[in-house]
């Protein structure tokens, strides 16, 4: 029993490691952005808590001059691309240590390609 | 000089959870509504996200949220024999002064308050029989029933993004929630927070002393969630800076990001912040009120706000002020017993142990605000016959952490040095490993407690200050001492390595340290104008257009924290304007 945990965990740790899933529903993904609606928008410039998610998937960390950003992020140099948003949405004290983001992560992989889906068209 | 501005419909003194409330709902009716905040704007995406947050120097230490206590503040006796001092420094409790009000420090706890408070010298007289009750004892019935405020209750819960679980469904009880408590018609909107280690410890030890333990209900959002009204709230991230703080994850219920913002995208709606109200207008004939006046606190000009409706939602203790500087009803004499102004001033009572457990991780700055499990036993059980202890009313207990601030938080056993080497290693020793359980208890209106106007201090505005007289009565320690047996005794049962234990206090009440924010009474509600200052819709018996509406209206204090019926009662108030009032202005009660 404990053995297969063991495998089941390590397997789990594989699949984040890897790249992130393309076969998100974006419908779905509206529903998971419920965990985000609290402090992004996704108008241009309504910058809430968080900065505005508006053109998220052609930005650098960062980017936004009117928001004040943590030094961590300024500093991450990270391009956001599917790729790195579900990195950094799994766990985003892990990708970025310091970042002032308060949440603590979305664990589930289809879960974050579901919302990642949804963010691709809705932040055009 | 005193600038006369144009008429409006409403106008609101403060703007927290009843302002807020109230600003809502009379401008979605097409009332043109000004709202009078003596502090600043706030708001989450300024405010309360980093680096501004988590600071408790400037919001434990400095009280950044707090009313200044250099522009206006209580002196305070424990009877009316004394001469009563100003209160310097805030301490036993902090009412809030910018837009949110206390609705932005506090911790969230919601609670129903029952017909055991609303009838409750019904209650006590028909189980126990008049004598039961001390004569000095001034409880009275609160002229609103359970059943009325229920769907108000509910309204609040659901702005508020209650996290709980629900003890008593439209009259069938639920495990794991507060079987004593009154039927609801439906469960909390958000399931309970996850528990902490020190409130499952507690929650065992309680059910295994055969009580039956719940999850506080908390306006801690235990998931992300859009209220009915479209605001939306974050989930929890258990970050331990609740009580005092602004939340950063906008997972906490607070009126500057639900009601307030509302109400601010309304054409019908106007802020002024920095104003503070001095004074409520009669017209000559003293049946109604015209308006008030205020100051602008940053340059001192001086305002006069025509209105057709008044509505003083401050902290229930500035509510009582304004009342009794705008010379509105009779004044209270607690030796004559005679006047409504300022009486029945209650607060609360309370015992904790602190149980030291060799090895075990709490982890004390995972918390949210509502991260205790609680046991209503010796509360809203009304099978607990108290007639063996002698004491009216009860207490509710819980276990495990509100907030575990670096700066403050040091909880050492009985006997360690309080400074120096030995306090140091006990510190960095126990820090992690401590847990407590708490009393709150009730107080019963006394004749002696009460609010007056001080006769020889004065605030920045030239007027008197509010004079507080207030001292714990044998009821309260009596209740203390039955409080702090059972604490004890479930503390023992858990086997700590150390404990500290509770214990009655029994030394007058002073105004330090720090003990709760839940003030009530002053301008109560009733059902005769010679008994109460307010009629069932918080209405002013007096001027029919004058509505006070918070933790004022209270007739006595309960064991609970006040917000669940203050958000409730300014629904109630709100519908009872919207509904009846403006269509036909006048008491809606008759005298």
């Amino acid at each position: 029993m404990i053995n297969t945990m063991r495998v089941a965990t390590a397997l789990s740790v594989l699949l984040l490691a890897g790249a992130a899933r393309a076969d998100g529903d974006a419908v779905r993904g509206e529903a998971r952005f419920q965990d985000c609606a609290a402090c992004h928008r996704l108008e241009a410039g309504t910058n809430n808590v968080g900065p505005s998610l508006h053109g998220i998937l052609t930005r650098k960390a960062g980017e936004i001059a009117d928001f004040r950003y943590s030094p961590a992020i300024k500093r991450s140099g990270i391009v956001w691309t599917p790729e790195t948003l579900d990195k950094f949405i799994t766990d985003p004290q892990a990708l970025v240590p310091g970042n002032r983001m308060p949440y603590a992560g979305m664990a589930n992989a289809s879960d974050r390609a579901d919302l990642i889906a949804y963010l691709t068209k809705a932040s055009q | 000089m005193t600038t006369k501005l144009k008429e409006v419909d409403v106008v609101i003194v403060g703007l927290g959870w009843t302002g807020g409330i109230l600003a809502k709902e009379l401008t979605e009716a097409g009332m043109k509504v000004v709202a009078l905040e003596r502090g600043g704007m706030r708001t989450s995406e300024n405010d309360y996200s980093l680096p501004n947050i988590r600071d408790e120097l400037r919001y434990v230490v400095r009280h950044d949220l707090m009313q200044n206590t250099a522009r206006d503040t209580l002196t305070v006796r424990n009877n009316p024999q004394q001469e009563a001092l100003p209160m310097r420094r805030l301490g036993s409790f902090l009412p809030g002064e910018v837009v949110g009000g206390s609705g932005v420090h506090w911790s969230g706890h919601t609670w129903r308050w029952t017909d055991m408070e609303f009838k409750i010298r019904s209650n006590y007289e028909e189980r126990y029989g008049k004598k039961f009750i001390p004569d000095d004892m001034t409880i009275q019935d609160w002229g609103i029933s359970y059943a009325e405020l229920e769907p108000y209750y509910e309204k609040f819960e659901y702005t508020a993004a209650v996290s709980g679980k629900a003890g008593n469904l439209a009259g069938t009880i639920q495990d794991g929630g507060n079987p004593f408590e009154a039927p609801r018609a439906r469960d909390y909107p958000l399931p309970p927070l996850t528990p902490i280690l020190a409130s499952e410890m507690f929650t065992n030890a309680a059910r295994n002393a055969g009580y039956h333990p719940f999850p506080r209900p908390s306006a801690n959002a235990s998931q992300p969630y859009t209220n009915p009204d479209g605001s939306k709230f974050g989930g929890c991230q258990y970050c331990g800076y609740c009580q005092r703080f602004g939340c950063e994850a906008n997972a906490k219920g607070s009126a500057h990001m639900t009601v307030i913002p509302i109400a601010m995208r309304s054409p019908n709606f106007e802020l002024r912040t920095h104003s503070w109200a001095t004074k409520v207008l009669k017209d000559s004939d003293g049946k109604r009120v015209t308006g008030v006046t205020y100051t602008n606190v940053l340059n001192g000009e001086e305002f006069e706000q025509p209105a057709s409706i008044v509505l003083l939602c401050a902290y229930g203790i500035n509510n009582v002020h304004l009342l009794l500087l705008s010379g509105i009803g009779a004044p209270y004499d607690p030796v004559a017993q005679k006047g409504v102004v300022g009486k029945n001033y209650c607060y609360q009572t309370g015992a904790g142990a602190t149980l030291f457990f060799e090895g075990k991780y709490f982890n004390p700055f995972m918390n949210a605000g509502g991260s205790n499990a609680t046991i209503d036993d010796f509360n809203t059980n009304w099978a607990f016959d108290r007639a063996p202890h002698d004491f009216l009313g009860g207490y509710n207990v819980s276990g495990g952490f509100n907030t575990a601030l670096p700066i403050g938080y040091r909880p050492v056993p009985s006997g360690t040095p309080q400074w120096g080497t030995a306090w140091k290693q006990a510190t960095a020793k126990w820090y992690q490993t401590a847990m407590v359980i708490n009393a709150s208890g009730s107080v019963m209106a006394n004749r002696y407690n009460c609010f007056d106007l001080d006769p020889t201090y004065r605030n920045a505005f030239g007027q008197p200050l509010m004079r507080m007289t207030f001292d714990y009565k044998d009821n309260e320690h009596k209740m203390g001492v039955h409080a702090a047996q059972v604490i004890n005794d479930v503390a023992k049962s858990m086997n700590p390595t150390k404990l500290n234990p509770a214990r009655a206090r029994t030394d007058p009440w002073t105004v330090v340290p720090y003990q709760s924010t839940h003030n009530t009474g002053g301008a109560i509600m009733g059902t005769t104008p010679r008994e109460s200052v307010l009629n069932k819709y918080l209405q002013s018996w007096d001027c029919h257009n004058l509505f006070v509406i918070g933790a004022n209206a209270f007739p006595h204090n309960s064991s609970y924290n006040p917000t669940g019926p203050v958000g409730a009662l300014a629904y109630w108030t709100a519908d009872a304007i919207k509904n009846r009032y403006v269509k036909n202005p006048g008491p809606l009660v008759q005298a």
